[in-house]
């Protein structure tokens, strides 16, 4: 009975991330996790995200992000619901014309430094609606915003795109030192 | 054609002049009906009171086709589009498509509250004006945000709208506030505003204001070819991937007249079982989320990650994208696929048991749930509700057991369904399916018939232009039906779609009158209707 318990417990616990791990992705992000500076303060990142015209399933994976088997919060990236508290903006797409000017408001909102992560291959390139009537500029997040760092993938996985927001993290350290 | 079809016919036509009734056809498991353009309302009207439940409206334009054949363009020409009704038939298990071709239309919204939506859609796409409409606001195109040069179906020439504004008005009761959420939201979810009027806590009107998603599916599609649609159609809701790519392949099967081989269909309803569970997984933890019972919540998203990762070893894909194509399937579930997957729910339905246990024996839950939100039959009814959100109010609406498709006539399957309407009801109903997914999935495996995946897709020539065809579906979120025009020689000239949440969403907007401003995060997450999907 206790046996069954504990197994259960352990059930629970959190992927481990390391450099072995048979998926690339996982392996990516064990990588990033070693390159970042080891400061007790300004590890966190705070994401806000905007979907631009995404079908819905980068959202999903980034739920499953945040849940128990992945568990970003680990590695200090937490989803905030004002664009005033991000340092990191995902934004999915392909982005509408209806979304443009929410989208462009929201990150007018945020403050410096800020970096722009474009998830999956909507938000990259347009794909799969390019040349659509109803698509802003030709789709890509690009054309609207300025994007930092780019996630391919339909849609990129939970991992995938954990290692694109720490790339953003650093990128923005990177802005913080330029700034001082 | 059967008995019954031509009955059913028949007390048509009481309800129609003398030879407005150009054809009956029945065709596949649709009745195909063509009404003389004045008499089209009529006949929608007349099949309402013979039993008949409304799907969907389409309207298409003949003129614009490449191919159109010359002998017809002079009367395509004064007469340049095509609308088409679509009718669930229960008592036949068929679907009735009523079709009338001209250039002008009267509205079936003024006095079927429930197709409002699709015909404000069809006079955005279009840019003609339903006579009577009650509503003639613009739905899908936001005027402040820019609109396109041309209508997508037609090419009429846009007509600015004198006002940007889109006016959202109140009840009109003194110390009424308003209050405006969206386009984007604070958690991790789709784009849409909700301009709620409260009083005190008390809502008292909710109007929502879609389409922010709008990337043009069904005018991308045109002109190409069958499998090229299939990324856009897929790309229509995240979640449901699987449900309208089976949905679309049904109806470009029907249009060109064959049948995908047995094999594949037992495999597309497999994918349809399995993207059900992860799907309604989904709203089993978002509904523990908004009420703050995070134990429960994770539990869910646990399980619901594990199936995620179930789909990526089955199908290459966590959303099972590409598995679904015209005329069968892509990949074959071999041996060890089957295993895993037969492993793999014994595992889940027994960790799904405790979960249950857990979140229906807690009091605080059960509080919140019970009894909000009530969507009593006769609303589900009038605005023609499908779903989880119909069978949590007593409707049978499942069209995998009222119109079957693909394998589900031969499967043993029992519809969940509950009466009182409310969260907890819609919860239960989500619960009920999950497990009953699973095991009609055991049942498939077992069953699973051998033979070929995909049946050559032969594009037949002598057949005249303008091939039509109608499929549908029971994606999670509830039915969803596809149209499909063909060109002669084998593309797509126009596509139409409408999904569960189109349906549904009207629904929210109606049953939040009169709960609390706190209530409402719960409800909408019970319903969670897709925006993406609504808005294609």
């Amino acid at each position: 009975m206790l046996l069954e318990t504990l197994k259960r417990a352990f059930d629970y616990y959190p992927d481990r991330v390391s450099e072995k791990s048979p998926d690339p992705s996982v392996r990516e992000v064990a990588l990033l996790l070693k390159q970042r500076p080891l400061s007790l303060f300004s590890r966190s990142i705070h994401v806000r995200m905007v979907d631009a015209g995404s079908p819905n399933d980068v959202e999903l994976e980034q739920q499953l992000m945040m849940s128990p088997r992945v568990d970003a919060e680990r590695f200090g990236v937490h989803f905030v619901a004002s664009p005033r508290h991000a340092d990191v903006l995902i934004v999915t797409g392909p982005v509408t014309q209806n979304m443009r000017i929410a989208l462009i408001k929201t990150y007018e909102a945020m403050a410096e430094p800020r970096a722009v992560v474009a998830a999956g291959d909507g938000a990259c390139t347009g794909w799969p609606f390019k040349g659509s009537y109803a698509l802003a500029g030709d789709g890509s997040v690009e054309s609207i915003i300025p994007v930092d760092v780019k996630i391919p993938g339909n849609p990129p996985n939970p991992y995938e795109l954990l290692a694109g927001i720490l790339k953003a993290g650093m990128l923005i350290d990177k802005k913080r030192k330029q700034r001082k | 054609m059967a008995d019954e079809i031509k009955k059913f016919a028949l007390t048509l036509q009481k309800y129609l002049k003398a030879g407005a009734l150009e054809r009956v056809e029945e065709r596949g498991s649709c009745i195909w009906m063509k009404v003389r353009q004045g008499e089209l309302i009529n006949a929608c009207e007349g099949s309402l009171e013979n039993g008949a439940i409304f799907d969907s409206a389409f309207i298409s334009s003949s003129a614009e086709g490449k191919n159109a054949s010359r002998s017809a363009s002079a009367s395509r020409s004064a007469n340049p589009f095509v609308a088409y009704y679509l009718f669930r038939v229960p008592s036949l298990g068929m679907m009735l498509v009523i079709m009338a071709q001209g250039k002008e239309f009267s509205a079936l919204s003024a006095n079927l509250n429930a197709a409002i939506w699709d015909e404000r859609k069809i006079q955005d796409l279009t840019g003609l004006l339903l006579q009577g409409i009650p509503d003639s606001r613009p739905l899908i195109f936001h005027p402040e945000s820019g609109m396109p040069d041309k209508h997508p179906v037609g090419g009429k020439p846009f007509i600015k709208p004198k006002s940007s504004d889109y006016i959202i008005k109140g009840t009109g009761m003194e110390g009424e506030f308003e209050l405006g959420v969206g386009p984007v939201h604070a958690g991790i979810i789709e784009p849409g505003h909700f301009r709620v009027h409260i009083f005190g806590e008390q809502i008292n009107k909710l109007e929502l204001r879609m389409f922010y998603l709008h990337r043009g599916v069904e005018k991308a599609a045109e002109g190409k070819s069958l499998q090229e649609a299939l990324p856009m159609i897929e790309s229509i809701s995240g979640d449901e991937a699987v449900a309208n790519a089976v949905a679309y392949c049904h109806a470009v099967e029907h249009a060109l007249g064959f049948k995908a081989p047995e094999r594949s269909e037992f495999i597309r309803a497999i994918l349809m079982e399995l993207e059900r569970i992860y799907s309604h997984l989904s709203d089993l933890g978002g509904m523990p989320t908004d009420v703050g019972f995070s134990v429960a919540a994770s539990r869910f998203a646990v399980l619901r990650e594990d199936m995620m990762r179930l789909n990526r070893q089955v199908s290459g894909s966590r959303f099972l994208h590409g598995m679904c194509v015209v005329g069968g399937v892509n990949n074959d579930l071999d041996k060890n696929k089957l295993l895993l997957i037969n492993h793999s729910l014994e595992n889940f339905t027994k960790e799904l048991e405790r979960v249950e246990q857990l979140t229906l024996k807690s009091s605080t839950y059960l509080d919140r749930v019970f009894s909000t939100g009530i969507v009593t039959s006769s609303v589900a009814k009038e605005l023609a509700l499908v779903g989880p959100v119909a069978r949590a109010a007593g409707i049978s609406c499942d069209l995998r057991k009222t119109l079957p498709y693909s394998a589900y006539p031969k499967v043993p399957f029992t519809e969940s369904i509950e009466k009182n309407g409310d969260v907890l009801a819609r919860f239960l109903v989500k619960l009920a399916e999950v497990k009953e997914s699973a095991k009609l999935i055991k049942w498939l495996i077992s069953h699973l018939p051998s033979g070929a995946l995909q049946a050559d897709l032969k594009v037949p020539t002598d057949e005249e232009s303008g091939r039509i065809g109608v499929g549908w579906s029971e994606a999670p979120r509830g039915a969803c039906s596809f149209l499909v025009e063909l060109t002669e020689d084998g593309k797509i000239r126009r596509l139409a779609c409408r999904t569960a949440s189109f349906r549904n969403w009207r629904g929210i907007e109606n049953l939040t009158r009169g709960n609390i401003v706190p209530d409402f995060p719960l409800i909408n997450k019970s319903f969670n209707m897709s925006y993406a999907g609504t808005d294609l």
